[in-house]
């Protein structure tokens, strides 16, 4: 897993870096996108456009963005709530659209200044 | 056309396994869906520093590209630049045919497929896509065609900067627009260009194109407030980036699995004639790396030698002794 996007991205969703992102692994979730570990390539495009530097390598990771990490892979590899299989490898989010859900962790962080 | 073996992708691996193959004397054509070689490094990083190939503590990327160019020249390869290779078919006395996406077809005994991450497609531009080929080009292949025109190119990144310094001293205007103030090109690219005549443009982008046969004028659309500009233009340019899929090599019947695709310890697909190299390969252990693709690409040469030629050796010899 080079990059994953931390809870900077909450309620911001510019989605500068799924322009950028040359291989398409960046997917949409209610109310932040993660990077899918196994798709993204590592190329960096996404990380020096987002307005709100909530991607992260996982070279330069904090105790702070750790959390994101795992919960990026979540994403993935878990039922998302409401949804009874995990999305796996879509292998392409344009495939398959804005998602609308988020992870237990990033629905339950409360909005920023709230 | 009759090849020995037909290298797929021109990246790194490519290009070093093309200079392999023609070092272990085979005829060789090299196939890839970019006008120019150099796969990822010149499409997404040709101004940064390496700093993990052995022997070169820091090269830059495109220099490191012209290094491995040379090198896999001097063995003469076909090149087929512009096209990816699109089908592959049996034949009855066991040679493989490749199709290329322009109708190019290519017999030979052996593939290495130095796919990377796949075919790279330009990104197209939000408006006006029905000029493509009528003034709107992806690619600016010949400098010299832009005399005279004033020239609009689209996007913040190396390619947009470089074809922008390139053009400038050719072209009667040029403006470059980008969406965001920030440019991810080379620093001191971005230096160049905007103490040159190039007129910069933030953060805007291509609202809509107008002609008649050919590009005429851009509206360009201010995305900090809507605001719309108008702007004769007869070229335009467009350097958005690319997105990158492994497209036709997935009818090819190979084992691939999360976009890449399983090799044994000689690189080998799984059938006959068809190895891989680099980073679409996977295999327990794998590290995607260029310093391992080229290892790799060395791999699969010379087991696909051996493999469509009994007679020959694993062992290709060293290059000290046996280099033309």
């Amino acid at each position: 897993m080079p990059f994953f996007i931390a809870g900077d991205c909450l309620d911001v969703l510019d989605r500068s870096c799924i322009e950028e992102c040359p291989v398409d692994c960046i997917y949409e979730g209610d109310r932040k996108l993660y990077i899918h570990p196994r798709e993204c390539i590592d190329c960096g495009a996404c990380e020096v456009v987002c307005p709100v530097t909530a991607i992260v390598s996982d070279m330069s990771i904090t105790d702070a963005t750790r959390p994101w990490k795992d919960d990026n892979a979540a994403f993935f590899s878990e039922p998302l709530p409401g949804r009874d299989a995990p999305l796996r490898s879509p292998g392409g989010a344009a495939g398959v659209g804005r998602i609308g859900v988020d992870t237990p962790l990033a629905a339950g962080t409360p909005a920023a200044g709230t | 056309m009759d090849v020995d073996l037909v290298v797929v992708g021109s990246g790194p691996v490519g290009l070093y396994a093309t200079y392999y193959a023609g070092f272990r004397g085979l005829r060789t054509a090299v196939v890839d869906s970019l006008p120019e070689p150099g796969g990822q490094i010149a499409a997404m990083y040709p101004e940064k520093l390496i700093h993990d190939i052995a022997g070169l503590p820091r090269v830059r990327g495109r220099d490191l590209v012209a290094g491995l160019l040379d090198q896999a020249n001097t063995y003469e390869p076909i090149w087929l630049l512009g096209q990816a290779a699109q089908h592959v078919q049996r034949l009855d006395d066991g040679r493989l045919r490749i199709t290329t996406t322009t109708g190019v077809e290519v017999t030979t005994r052996s593939i290495v497929l130095a796919a990377g991450i796949g075919t790279f497609t330009p990104r197209p531009l939000p408006a006006g896509g029905e000029f493509v080929g009528h003034g709107v080009d992806y690619f600016v292949t010949d400098p010299s065609s832009y005399a005279g025109h004033d020239v609009l190119v689209v996007g913040g990144g190396d390619s947009a900067v470089d074809w922008a310094l390139t053009l400038e001293p050719v072209a009667a205007s040029v403006t470059l627009v980008h969406r965001r103030p920030q440019f991810t090109a080379h620093a001191a690219s971005v230096t160049r260009m905007r103490e040159s005549t190039t007129s910069v443009r933030t953060p805007y982008v291509v609202h809509a194109l107008s002609g008649d046969d050919t590009v005429r004028r851009a509206i360009l659309r201010d995305t900090s407030n809507g605001d719309l500009l108008e702007l004769d233009c007869t070229r335009v340019v467009a350097a958005l980036g690319f997105t990158a899929d492994l497209g036709p090599l997935a009818g090819w019947g190979l084992s691939i699995v999360d976009r890449h695709i399983e090799v044994d310890s000689t690189m080998w697909t799984g059938i006959d004639g068809i190895y891989a190299a680099g980073d679409v390969t996977d295999y327990p252990g794998k590290v995607r790396l260029i310093s391992v693709g080229f290892g790799e690409a060395a791999l699969a040469v010379n087991n696909a030698a051996v493999a469509s030629d009994p007679t020959a050796q694993l062992f290709p010899g060293h290059s000290t002794a046996t280099a033309a």
